[in-house]
């Protein structure tokens, strides 16, 4: 029995991974362990070679997911752009489990990265022995996954600094790194390419050098499209949420999460739901995480302040706190919001109240 | 006795013009047979013509009656258009063999509410069932295409003979109708009517005769059927004479479904690839055109991005197993690779890509324009004859026939056809008389050819024209203008258009400015909306909109404004307000423009001369009673204020509202404090202001302060003699002002 919290996708899913490889007789890319084909149907559901049934790591459209593995098929590396929330880490982990049965090969940049933490490393005491050699460099996963023709993750790239993010342009254009210290370099084996993920739409990122951006095809993914999809996915992580912090749920949330995502996606899609209004939409993204952070905070609320009562005055602080990222813009666009939409919806009164007490 | 060789074509697909070409060609035919109205046959060679430049159009109507007319457009990759051009070049015989137009008119297919839309192939059945108006697009969705000229090509990479090709999609159509049941009667009555013609043609000619048909009759027509019964069929189908003739088209009007019901979903695609046709670099082309269009909104696209983009077309060609990329894979692939993942971005060059700008243009001597002859039908009604010599004419709009009158030549400036002028434009909006000059121009009839681009008729033109230019425009008081004209010349489709182009302008716009700006032309509309007769609701809630939005922006665009942009700002809120004043909005949003105006008024970040205004407004208004304002007045000008505050807000307040200060004691005390208050720099530096605030009094007005000020004497008091430690320039100053003081000037 394993006792770790969460095992890499690669043995979660091996099961799938095998019954795939398995069925599978397309002419695969140099290095990968399944052909594209059948990359796509681990990553959007169906039935493998053999009928062991296949779950859907991906909910939404096809054609994203068939750009991005394209694209690791083309040896030209894939940004995944989105805002939080938009399973963008998710697909990236996927994406490398399906492709190289390797998902382990990850750099989570940081504005702390620096290059060392890209390229290699020096061990001090083999340099200070030695002098600079091979022995005493240590290698990144960057580095082994060159070495070996694997697929490397970097996650949330645009938070390290440009000038780090830019040690990247001659490993994607030339597929090597050059060592100065030893006169030498590494060439990556066939196979090696890079998944990169990054927030399109945050504050303290570092924006991709048009260079650097050059070097990536960009598949953006999409907060969900449709209403009830959403609503099932908010409902099932506040769900969750809920009882890893011991919060009991009161029974009217279903009906405050449809009201709550409403809000969200009438101002994120800038129209109400019948798209009778446009509207202006907030600097903030908006997402799903989001909603669901401030349902979990309503719930709290609820469970500590308001003798476990759910309702429009225990969620219109943080719903405002989602909202207003810009203290004066999006004030306006919310003010505009609450006096011609929210005002003649009979429905939602307590919230047009709530939030015009809470701005 | 001739062969007949059946080309069930794609509508508009250039592949399929491309395969006919070739089969044709194959097949060397002596008559070549078009799915088109019989009655505008003798047309058809005029399409040859040089002058004649494709995208143009077929228009049938009935003489009384041209807004219902039918259009039967072509494009140069039409397979129909190809197949006319290679019979001309090739002396054979070319007919249409469809229904003549006239019977289209007298079929029931559209009902009432749809006649403002020209009629046109697809009635409702075609609908239910997008397989009988595209087959060949169902077939290629059937099989995982977005777009039914890739599936072609694909098709035709994997056969290259064109002749087994039409083989194919003849068999894949019998499938497709095997098991139809019944058809609408008026798709029967075509189909007899095209075997019947065939049959005919069959008798006339020796040799073989190609029939160019929607894909979806091929079957039908190859079945037999004895002649007797399509008679029968046929039988008491309206044969009227019917008026044809040929119109330029333009790109984007292709792209709607008109005429052979398959509209063309992209035309700019379309086009590309009949250019391309046989070259192996059509991808690279089309990808180079993205670029191009792109790099002229200034985005920096690099050749290295280009063959990015192409090698990822040719990866997703290889997964989803098709031949080569086609449309869905050059669109994911340029997305990508040059994009930046950006699909919004994509939006903003397909329209100009996949809609293209062409306009067709056709032979000076093409018989009869229609407007033209609306516009003669039209003069009759109105009793109004063209005439060259300038004349003047006086309308009255209670009238029918004066309404019809002033809508007709509304109607033609819209146009750009300025046979009227008013006279007295703006001030008549008001009055129910409208004074016109009118002078006719021969150039006139030729903008009005111009024209048939946007409708047959001219109401139809110019709601074209002016929905064309509603969609071009860009801010919001320029879309109110825009409105306003449309309502003038009741023109309800552009007035609909114009408004939802309004409602959805007014929620994105956030710039106080043009919302406050856009406020009198609207409120224009709805007070003198009765003169004409328009629908005003829409209107009152779009305005009631724009005067919270106005409202809530306002206390924001007020703040740390340089003299020039709150000058601006304070001339379009008075102008709001009157204009409000003037609708009488519900009691609701009068108090939301006053609460923004008090907002203003309190936000300490408020720029003085604003602040100054909105208490005027307010005070106006009946929202500050006397001691407020007068008290308000007090604090604002006290000395612990900025001297440049204080003068602004004080000529916010009073420029146009000096006469209160006559009668007003409260607000005259205040004041009066305040200029004692003042020391002698500043008082100095606003004596320019002061000025400008009390020249807009009379001098009946400016007496009677004065005499408010200084009891009934009305002479300057010995106390304000120069003081003898005045010094040179207040002595100077007094000598100006005095006898400014006594309106002496």
């Amino acid at each position: 029995m394993n006792a770790a919290i969460r095992l890499p996708v690669e043995r979660a899913y091996a099961s799938e991974l095998q019954a795939l490889a398995r069925g599978d007789d397309r002419q695969k890319p140099a290095g990968w362990s399944l052909s594209p084909q059948a990359v796509l149907t681990y990553l959007l559901g169906g039935k493998a070679g053999d009928g062991t049934p296949i779950t859907p790591k991906y909910v939404g459209r096809r054609r994203l997911m068939e750009t991005a593995v394209a694209t690791l098929a083309t040896d030209r590396a894939l940004l995944l752009l989105g805002v939080p929330g938009t399973a963008k880490s998710w697909v990236s982990e996927h994406l490398a489990a399906a492709i190289m049965g390797d998902s382990t090969l990850i750099v989570q940049c940081t504005a702390g990265t620096d290059e060392n933490q890209i390229r290699y490393g020096w061990n001090y005491a083999q340099l200070l022995a030695k002098g600079p050699s091979q022995e005493a460099l240590v290698p990144t996963p960057l580095y082994r996954a060159m070495q070996t023709g694997k697929l490397c993750r970097l996650e949330e790239l645009t938070r390290m600094g440009s000038d780090v993010q830019d040690t990247l342009i001659t490993v994607l254009s030339e597929k090597m790194m050059p060592i100065p210290e030893l006169n030498t370099s590494i060439y990556a084996q066939r196979g090696f390419n890079i998944i990169a993920t990054a927030n399109n739409r945050d504050k303290g990122v570092n924006e991709l050098s048009s260079a650097l951006k050059r070097r990536f095809n960009v598949v953006v993914l999409p907060l969900p499209e449709d209403m009830a999809e959403e609503v099932a996915i908010v409902s099932k992580r506040v769900d969750e949420m809920a009882g890893g912090l011991d919060l009991p749920v009161p029974k009217n949330v279903g009906e405050e999460i449809a009201r709550v995502l409403t809000i969200f996606r009438e101002l994120r899609s800038g129209a109400t739901a019948d798209g009778k209004v446009t509207l202006k939409t907030p600097s903030g993204s908006l997402s799903t995480a989001e909603a669901i952070a401030t349902m979990v905070g309503g719930l709290s609320q609820a469970t500590w302040f308001d003798s476990g009562k759910l309702g429009a005055e225990g969620l219109a602080a943080s719903l405002v706190g989602a909202i207003v990222k810009d203290p004066v813009q999006d004030k306006v666009v919310l003010e505009e919001y609450l006096e011609t939409v929210l005002k003649k919806r009979p429905d939602y009164a307590g919230y047009y109240a709530a939030l015009n007490a809470a701005i | 006795m001739g062969d007949v060789a059946y080309f069930g074509i794609r509508h508009h697909g250039p592949g399929s013009a491309d395969s006919l070409v070739q089969a044709l060609q194959d097949l060397q035919p002596v008559a070549v047979l078009i799915e088109g109205p019989t009655d505008a046959s003798a047309l058809l060679p005029m399409l040859a013509r040089p002058e004649m430049q494709p995208p143009v159009a077929l228009l049938c109507y009935p003489e009384e009656d041209p807004a219902s007319t039918s259009f039967w457009p072509f494009a140069e990759f039409s397979p129909e258009y190809q197949a006319v051009l290679w019979a001309v070049d090739n002396k054979a015989a070319l007919r249409f063999i469809d229904l003549p137009s006239s019977a289209r008119f007298a079929a029931p297919v559209t009902d009432g509410a749809d006649m403002t839309e020209p009629k046109d192939e697809t009635s409702e059945d075609d609908e239910k069932a997008p397989h009988r108006r595209d087959p060949i697009g169902t077939l290629a969705r059937a099989a995982g295409y977005e777009d039914g000229e890739s599936w072609w090509s694909d098709m035709i990479e994997q056969n290259p003979q064109p002749g087994p090709i039409f083989a194919a999609i003849s068999d894949a159509m019998t499938t497709l109708r095997d098991g139809e049941v019944s058809i609408a009667q008026f798709e029967a009555q075509r189909e007899a009517h095209m075997r019947l013609e065939i049959a005919a043609a069959r008798k006339e000619f020796d040799g073989p005769i190609a029939v160019v048909c929607g894909a979806w009759h091929v079957p039908a027509l190859q079945a037999a059927h004895t002649q007797k019964s399509d008679q029968t069929l046929i039988k008491g189908i309206a044969r009227r004479k019917n008026t044809t003739t040929w119109a330029p088209w333009t790109g984007p009007r292709l792209a709607l479904g008109y005429g052979y019901g398959a509209g063309v979903v992209a035309p700019g695609w379309c086009k590309h690839l009949w250019r391309t046709r046989g070259r192996r670099d059509a991808a690279t082309l089309w990808l180079a055109m993205i670029a191009a269009v792109l790099r002229e909104k200034g985005h920096l696209i690099s050749t290295a991005s280009l063959i990015e983009a192409e090698r990822l077309a040719r990866t997703l060609a290889a997964i989803r197993e098709r031949p080569k990329p086609g449309f869905e894979e050059l669109r994911d692939a340029a997305i990508a690779a040059l994009f930046n993942g950006e699909a919004l971005l994509w939006a903003l060059v397909e329209a100009e890509l996949l809609l293209g700008a062409d306009v067709g243009e056709i032979p000076p001597d093409t018989p009869l324009a229609p407007l033209i002859e609306d516009l003669q039908r039209n003069q009759k009604t109105a009793r109004l004859k063209p005439e060259a010599l300038e004349r003047e004419l006086s309308v009255d709009l209670r009238s029918d026939s004066g309404l019809f009158r002033s809508t007709l030549l509304h109607r033609l400036s819209v146009l750009g056809v300025h046979w009227g002028k008013l006279t007295d434009s703006g001030r008549s909006r008001g009055t129910f008389r409208e004074r016109w000059t009118l002078a006719w121009e021969p150039e006139y009839s030729v903008r009005l050819v111009e024209n048939l681009i946007y409708g047959p008729t001219i109401e139809k033109a110019a709601n074209g024209r002016l929905i064309q230019m509603i969609e071009a425009a860009g801010g919001l008081d320029t879309l109110a203008a825009l409105v306003q004209s449309a309502i003038t010349a009741s023109l309800s489709e552009a007035s609909t258009a114009g408004l939802a182009a309004l409602e959805a302008r007014a929620a994105r716009s956030s710039e106080c400015l043009e919302i406050l700006a856009s406020v009198p032309p609207l409120a224009d509309i709805i007070r003198y909306g009765e003169a004409r007769k328009t629908e005003t609701n829409r209107l009152s809630g779009l305005m009631e909109r724009l005067i919270v939005e106005g409202a809530i922006a306002l206390p924001y665009a007020a703040r740390d404004l340089d003299e020039q942009a709150a000058a601006t700002l304070v001339g379009a809120m008075r102008k709001a307000d009157e204009a409000i004043r003037l609708v009488e909005p519900g009691d609701d949003v009068l108090d939301g423009w006053r609460n923004g105006l008090a907002a203003m008024l309190e936000g300490s970040r408020s720029t003085a001369l604003l602040a100054g205004c909105a208490a005027q407004l307010l005070y106006e208004a009946g929202r500050l009673s006397a001691e407020d304002a007068a008290g308000l007045l007090e604090r604002r000008l006290s000395p612990g204020t900025p001297v440049s505050e204080a003068a602004g807000f004080f000529e916010g307040f009073f420029s146009t509202a000096g006469q209160r200060l006559i009668y007003d004691e409260g607000l005259r005390g205040a004041v009066d404090a305040w200029l004692k208050s003042l020391d002698e720099d500043a008082f100095i530096a606003h004596l320019p202001l002061l000025r400008r605030v009390f020249s807009n009094l009379d001098s009946m007005e400016r007496r009677r302060l004065i005499e408010a000020v200084l009891g009934r004497a009305a002479r300057l008091p010995a106390g304000l003699m120069p003081a003898p430690d005045g010094g040179e320039a207040w002595r100077r100053h007094l000598e100006r002002l005095g006898p400014l003081l006594k309106s002496e000037t």
